[in-house]
């Protein structure tokens, strides 16, 4: 019935792209932690901050998952609807919260913790809706 | 403070806005490829060369650089935690544009998970 239907597989890969996305944004926030000193509000401190950013290792190394995240969704996108895709995807809105606590040392408060779970909820409700009938496609 | 909260969450908003755009280029980019799924590396591989071959995936892919940059400096001035989650916000530009541009169907329930989504986005900003 569906022609883009969601195997096990296709499930195993994103979460696969889960867990390479979180491990990219602490990479980036590492990263980012080089420039965060700097005053950026004009065109010389924009640039000393990217050559700042960019000459750390961890950024580099947080592109290299992005490229990797990026050869396993093309291969997804192929597969399943963007809208179907992008909610599974969604496990990193708890996996990124919590490895922020437990390695950047971050502070989450209870407010903030009830406003993820929203959002958990929403992109949940968002991927449910996948199991509809859709239109039939071609 | 409230202005640095108004101009992250700009910042936030306008990578959100490129990622969307290069979304949506990348899927109508593979739309038009009419590939078939295969976890196959060298066919993969030889997708992404074929895709790299459109000029479109190279103007998204200049939407992701802006995105990165812009992102990089938000990351720079707030927690990640907080960044991440307001960053979810693309949800709702996604299921916008999925059934404008791409017409995809968005039912209800996809609509009403967007709407949670906004209330998170908002639970989050508050503190």
């Amino acid at each position: 019935m569906f022609k883009k239907q969601l195997t096990i597989k296709i499930i195993l890969f994103l979460v696969l792209t889960d867990i390479l996305e979180t491990f990219t944004h602490l990479c980036f926030k590492k990263s980012a932690l080089a420039g965060s000193g700097l005053n950026v509000l004009n065109p010389a401190g924009i640039f000393e901050f990217i050559v700042l950013v960019f000459s750390s290792p961890f950024v580099w190394l947080g592109l290299l998952t992005v490229l990797s995240v990026f050869i396993i969704w093309s291969s997804i996108l192929s597969k399943i609807d963007l809208s179907v895709a992008v909610p599974i995807a969604s496990f990193s809105y708890i996996l990124v919260p919590l490895t922020s606590v437990v390695y950047l040392h971050e502070k989450i408060s209870m407010l903030r913790w009830l406003g993820i779970f929203f959002i958990l909820i929403g992109v949940i409700f968002v991927s449910l809706s996948s199991t509809e009938k859709e239109s039939p496609l071609r | 403070m409230k202005e640095g909260l108004v101009l992250i969450l700009f910042l936030i908003f306008t990578t959100s806005i490129c990622d969307t755009i290069n979304q949506l280029i990348l899927k109508s980019a593979i739309n038009s490829l009419e590939a078939s799924l295969s976890f196959n590396l060298i066919k993969i591989l030889r997708f992404i060369l074929k895709l790299a071959s459109l000029p479109r995936v190279w103007i998204g892919f200049l939407f992701s650089v802006l995105s990165l940059c812009i992102w990089l400096f938000v990351l720079s001035k707030v927690d990640l935690n907080f960044a991440f989650s307001v960053d979810s916000m693309h949800y709702v530009f996604i299921a916008l544009t999925s059934q404008l541009i791409l017409k995809e169907k968005v039912c209800w329930r996809r609509w009403l998970g967007t709407l949670l989504i906004v209330v998170g986005i908002v639970i989050v900003s508050l503190n």
